[in-house]
C-alpha cells in the first residue's frame, strides 16, 4: 500500500479543526519527510516516531516516506500528532488494515519507548469528533476519563503503541471509557465556607445580592478587612453549574492542559485571582494562535482583581468588552478567536493610598493623593460594576472566640447558596427565551419591561435622583440591583425597601470620590 | 462684576497707574522696602526713573533688589517693556481686577493696622465693609465631617447676623465656611494664596463664582500667579488682618491654621478654637490653642453674644429632630454622629439585618438626616442637609 490516511484534530483557540494525516511511501532516498505548516514541535515528531517505532521492533524500509498534515493552511502545534503520524506510517507499511482506520480519530504524544502520553484539549476534540459523526476516538489512556465526558462516542484509551497496534489488528479488544463515572463525581469537600467570615454582615449581604443577580462587585476597605477572604468564598454561594456549563468550563481548562486526570469534569465554579502585574495577553488570552486567558479560566466563576488601583490602566480597559458581551474576541491576521468569558467580576481596593480613609486620625493622605488614587480607575470601568460596598476593618469582637471556645454562629455558604439558587430560578423562568441569564444582563430597554416601579417606588427614585445627583447609568444599575433584591425576597414587584437597599450599594460616581 | 475706576492715590495720575502696577508686582522686593521707596520718591513713576547712582544711595536695598529694580529699564528695550506693562495693566482693568495700594483710601483699615501690611492688594468683587464686623473661619483642609458641619453652622449663623465671613477658599473647613455664609445669604470674602484670577483648588470654581457674586476675592500676589506653598503663610496674615476675630474649627497639632492663629495674636486679634473629641487628631491643635488661652467656641449664638452682635437677624433654627422618624430609622439615626460610621458598625450596634440598616440609612440620606461621606460611611446631617461644601 503506497498511501494511507488517518484522522486527527487540531485546536485553534477553543475551536477544533479536523486534520488528515496522510502518509505515502515511494522509492527514493530513504527519509521521513513531513510537510503541512508545522511548528517545530510537530517537525520533531518525525524523530520521536522513528525512534518509537524502532523500539517496538518496526523497521522502516529504506524508502522515502512522505507525511502530510492537511489542510496545509492551518498551523499545527503541539505533540498530539505523534500517534496519528505513527499509525499512518504503520498503515502505509501494511501493518494495519486500512478499513480499521476509517472514521477513527487518533490523538496522542509518543514517548521514545513507544508509550502514549497525555495531551491537552481532549474534551473539545472528542466533542468535535462526535459532531463530525466519527466512529470512535483513540486517546492517551490518561485522557480517557476527560474524553468520555463528551458522551455519545466511544473513547478508547491506549497506553502504548504496541497495544494500539494489537487493537487495530483485532488481536485484542479495548473497552471504551464510560462517561458516567466522571459525570457523577461528587463535589469535592469544599475547604472554604462563608461561615469562616466573622462579622462583615454588610459585605456578606452585598456578596449575596451580587451572586444572586450575577452582578459585578467592588469591595472598598482598609488592608486586612477581609476583602480577599470574602471574594474567595463567593464561588461557594453561586448556584452549582449545570452540566453544559461544566463542560464549557472544562473545555477551557482542557485546552490549557489543566484538568485533573481522575476527576476531569469541573463541577466547582472557578475562582481566579489575578495579580496586578498581569499583562493584557495573560488576562484576556493571547499568543500567535491565541490560547484562553484568565478571564476565560474564570468563565462561570469569579474573577478577582485585588488592589484594583494597582493594575495598569490599559489592562483594566481591555476587560470592558468581555464584561459587556460575556465572551472575548481576539483577532489575528489568520482569523478571529472567541473564548467564553461569562464571569462575575469581584474587585477590591483600598479607599486611599494608605488605606485608612475616612479615619482621618490615621489617614495621612492629602485630598489630592486620594483623588489621584481613585482616578486610576476609569469611569467606563466603574460603570460596569453594579454593586459597591465598604468592608470596614474587622472588629475584635468578631475575631475573638467566645468563652466556650466555639465561634459565634455564622451563616454557612450552603444556607446562602439556597437563597441565591431560588433567586436565580426566578430569574431563569422570567427571562425564559430572551437570552438573558441573570438580572445583571438587563439593558435599558429590558429594564423598562422587567423593573417597573409602583408609584411609591417612583417617588422614591425621583427623590434619590435629585438628592444624590444620580446619573442615568447609576439609576439603571440601582434598578437592576433592586430587581435582584426583590428576587431574593421572592417578591414579584420591586418595593421601596428594595430600592432603598439598592441605592446603598450603588457605585459612587467618581467625582464624589474623596472630597 | 465691579468695574470701578481706580481712584488711585492722590499724587498719582491715572495714566501713571501702570507704574504702580509695575512696582506692586515686583516679586522679590518686600512690601516694606517698596513702601520706603515710594514714600521717598512720591510715586512709582518716580521710582521707575530713579537714577542708578541714587539707587545706590538707598542703603536698605540689597544688590539683588537693585537688580530687580533695573529690570526692563535697559535702554535698548525700555519702550517695549513699558508698552508690555501698559498692555497688561489695561487688560487687568478690563477684567475688573482692582489694584489697591497701601495709601489708597479704599485700602482696608483693618489691614493697614497689622505689623506687615501688604504693599498692595488685588481685589475682584468687593472688599469687606469697614463698618461691619468680620470673622475669619479657618481650619484643616482635610477635615472631619464634624468640623465641616460646624464650620457651616458657624458661618451660617454669623453671616445671617450680618457678619462678613472671611476665609482662604481652601478645601475642607475654608470651603465650608464660605459655603455656610453663602447659604445664609450673607457676604463672604476669600483671600487667595495665588493670583486673584486663579481658582485654587480647581474644584472650587463654583464656590469662586459664588463668592464673587456675594462678596469678593482678595490676593496680595499679582494676577496669574500660581499657588506656591510659600505664598500661603503670607496669605494667612491677610485673612487674620482683614478680620476682627479668628475661629479655628479644626487643626492638627502641626497645621497651617495654627500659623494663622499665631499671626492673629501678633496682630492683636481674638482667637477662638472649636473643641472636639479628645482623641481626634484633628482637634489637637484647637485644644492646644484653648490651653494657651484662646477663646472656646460653645455655640454660634454664644459667640455672637460675646461679639456683642445683635441677634435680630438670626433665623430660628428649625428643629428637625422633633419630626417623627419611623422606629428602625430612629434607631439608626441615634447611632449616627458627626464622625463617620460604617454600615458594618451600625449593623452591630443596632442588631438589625444588613438589609434593614441599608434601607434605613438610605431613607435618612434621602430625607436629609444623614449624609454619606465616603462609600458606606455615614454621618448625621445638620440643618442644611444636601449642601456640600
Amino acid at each position: 500500500m503506497a498511501f494511507c490516511c488517518v484522522t486527527s484534530a487540531c485546536i485553534q483557540g477553543l475551536q477544533v479543526e479536523m486534520i488528515r494525516v496522510e502518509a505515502d511511501i515511494s522509492n527514493g532516498l530513504p527519509m521521513l519527510h513531513m510537510v503541512g505548516y508545522l511548528s517545530s514541535e510537530v517537525k520533531e515528531a518525525a524523530d520521536r516516531v522513528r525512534t518509537a517505532l524502532r523500539n517496538v521492533d518496526v523497521k522502516l524500509p529504506p524508502k522515502k516516506i512522505m507525511v502530510n498534515l492537511a489542510p496545509a493552511t492551518l498551523r499545527k502545534k503541539g505533540a498530539s500528532y505523534d500517534l496519528p503520524i505513527a499509525v499512518s506510517i504503520l498503515a502505509v507499511l501494511g501493518m494495519i488494515p486500512p478499513g480499521r482506520l476509517e472514521n477513527l480519530l487518533i490523538v496522542g504524544e509518543l514517548s521514545l519507548d513507544g508509550s502514549v502520553k497525555k495531551v491537552p484539549g481532549i474534551l473539545p476534540v472528542v466533542w468535535q469528533a462526535r459532531k463530525a459523526g466519527l466512529r470512535a476516538c483513540i486517546v492517551p489512556e490518561g485522557n480517557g476519563p476527560e474524553g468520555a465526558l463528551a458522551e455519545g462516542i466511544p473513547v478508547i484509551g491506549v497506553s502504548h503503541i504496541r497495544q494500539l497496534l494489537a487493537y487495530l489488528n483485532g488481536e485484542i479488544e479495548l473497552c471504551p471509557f464510560s462517561g458516567e463515572g466522571a459525570g457523577n463525581v461528587q463535589t469535592a469537600e469544599k475547604n472554604t465556607d462563608f461561615s469562616e467570615v466573622r462579622g462583615q454582615q454588610a459585605v456578606k449581604r452585598a456578596a449575596e445580592v451580587a451572586a444572586a443577580g450575577g452582578h459585578n462587585l467592588l469591595l472598598v476597605g482598609p488592608p486586612g478587612s477581609g476583602k480577599s477572604m470574602i471574594a474567595r468564598r463567593i464561588p461557594t454561594i453561586l448556584p452549582p453549574p449545570a452540566w453544559e456549563e461544566s463542560l464549557e468550563m472544562t473545555s477551557v481548562y482542557s485546552v490549557l492542559g489543566l484538568v485533573d486526570e481522575r476527576r476531569p469534569l469541573i463541577t466547582e465554579r472557578p475562582f481566579r485571582e489575578v495579580h496586578h502585574t498581569v499583562t493584557k495577553a495573560a488576562l484576556i488570552g493571547g499568543g500567535r494562535t491565541p490560547s484562553p486567558g484568565e478571564i476565560s479560566l474564570a468563565h462561570g466563576g469569579v474573577l478577582f482583581l485585588d488592589e484594583l488601583t494597582e493594575f495598569q490602566k490599559p489592562v483594566l480597559e481591555v476587560l470592558r468588552q468581555p464584561l459587556e458581551e460575556h465572551t472575548v474576541c481576539i483577532a489575528r491576521t489568520h482569523g478571529t478567536y472567541r473564548f467564553p468569558a461569562n464571569f462575575m467580576l469581584v474587585a477590591a481596593m483600598n479607599p486611599c493610598p494608605c488605606g485608612n480613609y475616612p479615619d482621618l486620625g490615621k489617614c495621612s493622605c492629602t485630598p489630592g493623593q486620594i483623588r489621584q488614587y481613585l482616578g486610576k480607575i476609569s469611569q467606563p470601568f466603574l460603570d460596569r460594576i453594579d454593586l459597591c460596598v465598604e468592608a470596614p476593618k474587622a472588629a475584635y469582637e468578631d475575631l475573638r472566640l467566645s468563652r466556650e471556645g466555639t465561634p459565634p454562629k455564622e451563616e454557612t455558604s450552603r444556607e446562602i447558596r439556597d437563597r441565591v439558587c431560588r433567586a436565580r430560578r426566578i430569574q431563569e423562568s422570567r427571562y425564559l427565551g430572551t437570552g438573558i441569564r441573570a438580572n445583571a444582563q438587563l439593558d435599558s430597554k429590558s429594564l423598562e419591561q422587567y423593573c417597573a416601579l409602583d408609584r411609591e417606588g417612583e417617588k422614591l427614585m425621583q427623590k434619590a435622583f435629585q438628592a444624590l445627583d444620580l446619573t442615568a447609568r447609576t439609576y439603571h444599575k440601582i434598578l437592576k440591583t433592586a430587581r435582584t433584591i426583590a428576587d431574593l425576597e421572592e417578591s414579584d414587584r420591586i418595593l421601596a425597601r428594595h430600592l432603598k437597599e439598592a441605592v446603598g450599594y450603588r457605585t459612587m460616581d467618581k467625582k464624589y470620590w474623596g472630597r | 462684576m465691579e468695574n470701578k475706576k481706580n481712584p488711585g492715590s492722590p499724587s498719582v495720575g491715572e495714566e501713571d497707574m501702570f507704574y504702580e502696577y509695575w512696582l506692586a508686582s515686583l516679586k522679590p522686593l518686600s512690601a516694606r522696602k517698596k513702601r520706603m521707596l515710594r514714600d521717598a520718591y512720591g510715586s512709582a513713576r518716580a521710582v521707575y526713573y530713579i537714577e542708578e547712582t541714587r539707587l545706590d544711595q538707598e542703603i536698605y536695598l540689597t544688590d539683588r533688589d537693585r537688580r530687580v529694580l533695573q529690570t526692563g529699564r535697559d535702554s535698548r528695550n525700555q519702550e517695549e517693556f513699558l508698552r508690555g506693562l501698559k498692555e497688561s495693566w489695561e487688560k487687568l482693568q478690563e477684567s475688573g481686577i482692582r489694584l489697591i495700594l497701601y495709601d489708597d483710601p479704599a485700602y482696608p483699615s483693618r489691614l493697614s493696622r497689622i505689623p506687615d501690611p501688604p504693599y498692595a492688594i488685588y481685589v475682584r468683587g468687593e472688599l469687606p465693609p469697614e463698618n461691619q464686623p468680620a470673622v475669619a473661619i479657618v481650619g484643616a483642609r482635610k477635615c472631619t465631617p464634624y468640623g465641616e458641619e460646624m464650620a457651616l453652622e458657624y458661618a451660617e449663623t454669623l453671616a445671617g447676623a450680618g457678619v462678613a465671613v472671611i476665609s482662604g477658599m481652601a478645601r475642607g473647613i475654608d470651603g465650608a465656611g464660605h459655603r455656610g455664609a453663602l447659604n445664609a445669604g450673607g457676604k463672604t470674602y476669600g483671600v487667595l494664596g495665588c493670583g486673584v484670577d486663579v481658582c485654587y483648588p480647581r474644584e472650587h470654581i463654583g464656590l469662586y463664582m459664588d463668592i464673587l457674586k456675594n462678596g469678593g476675592l482678595i490676593a496680595e500676589r499679582a494676577p496669574g500667579e500660581p499657588p506656591l506653598p510659600a505664598y500661603f503663610p503670607e496669605r494667612n496674615r491677610i485673612i487674620s488682618g482683614l478680620s476682627d476675630v479668628i475661629l479655628i474649627m479644626e487643626a492638627k497639632e502641626k497645621s497651617g491654621s495654627l500659623i494663622t492663629a499665631d499671626q492673629a495674636l501678633e496682630q492683636g486679634k481674638d482667637v477662638y478654637a472649636l473643641p472636639g473629641p479628645a482623641d481626634s487628631a484633628l482637634s489637637q491643635g484647637c485644644h492646644r490653642l484653648i490651653r494657651q488661652g484662646a477663646g472656646i467656641l460653645l455655640s454660634p449664638e454664644d459667640l455672637l453674644e460675646e461679639l456683642g452682635i445683635d441677634r435680630i437677624h438670626l433665623l430660628k433654627k428649625s428643629d428637625r429632630n422633633k419630626k417623627m422618624l419611623e422606629s428602625p430609622e430612629h434607631m439608626v439615626y441615634s447611632c449616627l454622629g458627626l464622625f463617620p460610621k460604617s454600615t458594618g458598625t451600625i449593623i452591630e450596634e443596632t442588631g438589625f439585618s444588613p438589609q434593614k440598616v441599608m434601607e434605613a440609612l438610605v431613607s435618612l440620606v434621602l430625607e436629609g438626616y444623614a449624609r454619606e461621606v465616603s462609600k458606606n460611611h455615614y454621618v448625621r446631617a445638620g440643618k442644611s442637609s444636601g449642601e456640600k461644601a
